[in-house]
């Protein structure tokens, strides 16, 4: 009787677990779509410690892709912690995700502030040498920027692709995110005040940031969907503390995400290492003009 | 001293007059507490309504970092100039070759540690902050050695030591201005500045304003033209402005009975309220934002430059120097220690090299926190019991 109890204590408590960020509690590969033109690719941030989380996440993510083909990963920063010598990214890069790397997956870096900044060379991250660069990939381009400093020539940099981008979608990605209500970190003031009034501006639609280690996901802010996926190997379990800004959260174990754009519709889940998927949904894309931007 | 027009009675008469509330404004500027103040204000601010603060300190980052601490530089050339000139401070091997050494040592310490915890962390984007650790807040230093030690050779050890430190921290951050684009034909518009300042002082104008306005422009577009740190525009000018030899108590509240020592009081006032913005628009951060570059500076400043410091002098004394006369070595510890705080000069580095973003936010914290230096001085001396503090 009491070993029944026990068990069905561990059930609900593990329920409870996930449900604040699982209001669609599918396996992952089940709610996106799937469909044979769209966009799809991964999210990792904080990943590169070269320890056995980071490769259980590499492994899961290669299971994901046999059902989800997902051609390119995004990197959030921190994609290498510690020390950085040419033995380093073999075991905390090459090896994690080598399934990935010998299928033809391309990983697209930005830095992080463990990153040494030499890293931007380092070809599997297709970074080209930049510390900030853009590339366009169907009908989506994406906007990759060093938030470790702001620099002006950065910001004209951005302030002129950004203005001069025509394409459906306009995704950003950098390692400090604007808003996070993890504990450690949490939002970037100094850089929102920059970086959201060149968001709104130019209809930037969704970004994903790193840096706190959990995954949050936040209620649109003027029109945009903010994520922070910083458990890609690193966890700080517990850290996130919810607010009003919280749409859904995971901070038990680490966890990566898997997008798919299709059309005006951009599907994410966000998977455990466990397999298990903590949040799932789709973002509609509204032209600018028609948001909602209080 | 020569005496000056505006040295008539009416100027002591005017100044009886004042009221309280000015007088009480007149010591809070000349005692360098606004940049402090600005700076609680700004903590205070950033961490209660960060967007609004950091809304407010982005707008005006550039007219107060790069126009108005313009003036800040130029009051520390003029006090350079005038301590190195024939019967200056400065002016003789013989008084500056033991600060010197300390600075250096000083200064290997403090980047020594600094960049040692940095690369101990991995975290080697930080390596270019390490200016920051060895700058040296010349204010704190001389209020808290002419308090703890004021009859000693350590005031005066200390400043010639905080001057050579912050001269060589500002010529190397001065060329690492981060901007969009350099436009060139700043060395046209330089030497245009400098022959009317030169002109200028061949006329014998002893008022500051033409220099400031007409020369002192013409250099900040030099400057910015050529993608350098507009702030530093003031240095090639202010050596043509009129000056006196200065005996070394830099930081003393200057007569105000001649034409050279009437500027330097007015815009001395001037920057004070420059630095009340400048630590309102820069000192804001918030709290949870240090990381390893608040530690490494921390570090950097209070363990790394004391022990540069003493290193340094010992060495020296075991070469043949002496230390400075009424200096000992209980004393130089409570010395090395009160130059341990970087602050204002930490801060102004730390604009000056970094631009908006989290790397900035962990070495303002650190900048900050290097106050606690003259905690230290004050804990050593009570030790030691000198000073102040002797029986």
């Amino acid at each position: 009787m009491r070993r029944v109890a026990f068990v069905l204590l561990t059930a609900l408590l593990a329920t409870a677990w996930l449900t604040p960020a699982a209001p669609n509690a599918a396996r992952a590969i089940e709610t996106l779509p799937t469909r044979p033109d769209s966009l799809k690719f991964a999210v990792l941030g904080d990943n590169g410690t070269g320890e056995k989380p980071e490769y259980d996440v590499g492994q899961r993510m290669t299971a994901a892709r046999t059902t989800f083909p997902f051609d390119m990963v995004l990197m959030l920063g921190d994609n290498m912690y510690g020390r950085q010598d040419p033995q380093d990214f073999v075991t905390k890069f090459e090896r994690p995700y080598s399934a990935l790397l010998q299928a033809g997956v391309r990983f697209y870096a930005t830095l992080g502030n463990h990153d040494d900044q030499n890293n931007r060379f380092y070809k599997p991250f297709n970074m080209d040498g930049e510390r900030y660069f853009t590339f366009v990939k169907k009908n989506v381009r994406f906007f990759v920027l060093d938030t470790n400093q702001l620099d002006p020539r950065q910001r004209a940099w951005f302030d002129d692709v950004l203005q001069r981008s025509d394409d459906m979608w306009r995704i950003c990605f950098f390692h400090h995110p604007i808003y996070s209500d993890g504990g450690r970190h949490g939002s970037d003031v100094s850089l929102r005040v920059i970086l959201e009034p060149l968001f709104v501006k130019y209809g930037v639609d969704v970004v994903f940031s790193g840096h706190d280690h959990v995954y949050e996901r936040l209620k649109p802010q003027k029109g945009i969907t903010y994520f922070v996926s910083g458990s890609g190997g690193q966890l700080r379990r517990g850290d996130l503390r919810p607010s009003e800004l919280t749409a859904a959260y995971y901070d038990q174990d680490q966890s990566f995400m898997l997008v798919e754009v299709a059309g005006d519709d951009l599907f994410f889940e966000a998977v455990a290492r466990s397999g298990a998927t903590v949040d799932s949904g789709v973002i509609h894309r509204e032209p600018p003009g028609a948001r909602d931007v209080r | 001293m020569k005496p000056h027009a505006l040295a008539t009675p009416h100027v002591a008469v005017h100044r009886r007059r004042r009221s309280a509330a000015a007088r009480l404004l007149d010591r809070f500027l000349h005692r360098y507490l606004a940049l402090p103040t600005g700076v609680a204000i700004a903590l205070i601010w950033a961490n209660t309504a960060p967007e609004r603060y950091f809304g407010f300190a982005h707008s005006l980052a550039f007219p107060v970092n790069e126009i108005g601490m313009a003036l800040f530089v130029g009051l520390i050339m003029q006090e350079i100039v005038e301590a190195v000139m024939p019967g200056g401070a400065l002016h003789s091997w013989r008084r500056w070759s033991l600060p010197l050494l300390a600075a250096a040592g000083g200064m290997a310490g403090s980047a020594g540690v600094y960049l040692a915890y940095v690369h101990g962390h991995y975290e080697s984007i930080l390596e270019a902050g390490w200016p920051i650790a060895c700058a040296i807040d010349i204010a704190a230093a001389y209020y808290v050695l002419k308090t703890l030690l004021p009859r000693s050779g350590a005031l005066p050890f200390v400043l010639l030591l905080a001057i050579v430190t912050d001269l060589v921290g500002m010529l190397i951050i001065a060329p690492q201005y981060q901007t969009v684009a350099v436009h060139g034909g700043g060395l046209g518009v330089m030497l245009v500045a400098l022959g009317i300042a030169g002109a200028m002082r061949a006329l014998r104008v002893h008022a500051f304003w033409p220099y400031l306005a007409i020369c002192g422009t013409l250099s900040w577009i030099a400057l910015y033209r050529e993608g350098l740190h507009p702030a530093f525009a003031l240095a090639p000018i202010v050596p043509f402005l009129p000056h006196e030899p200065r005996r070394l108590d830099l930081l003393a509240d200057p007569p105000d009975d001649d034409a050279v020592h009437h500027f330097e009081h007015e815009w001395n006032t001037l920057v004070q309220g420059i630095l009340f913005l400048f630590g309102l628009v820069n000192g804001g951060v918030l709290l949870r934002g240090y990381d390893t570059g608040t530690w490494a500076l921390l570090l950097g400043a209070l363990v790394g430059r004391p022990i540069g410091i003493l290193t340094a002098v010992g060495a020296a004394v075991a070469g043949g120097w002496h230390l400075p006369r009424g200096l000992g070595w209980r004393q130089l510890v409570v010395a090395a220690l009160a130059s341990s705080s970087g602050f204002t000069f930490a801060l102004f580095f730390a604009t000056g090299i970094l631009s908006t973003g989290p790397l900035l936010a962990q070495l303002t914290i650190g900048a900050v926190a290097t106050a606690a230096g003259s905690l230290l001085a004050i804990g050593a001396a009570r030790l030691f019991r000198v000073g102040r503090f002797a029986r």
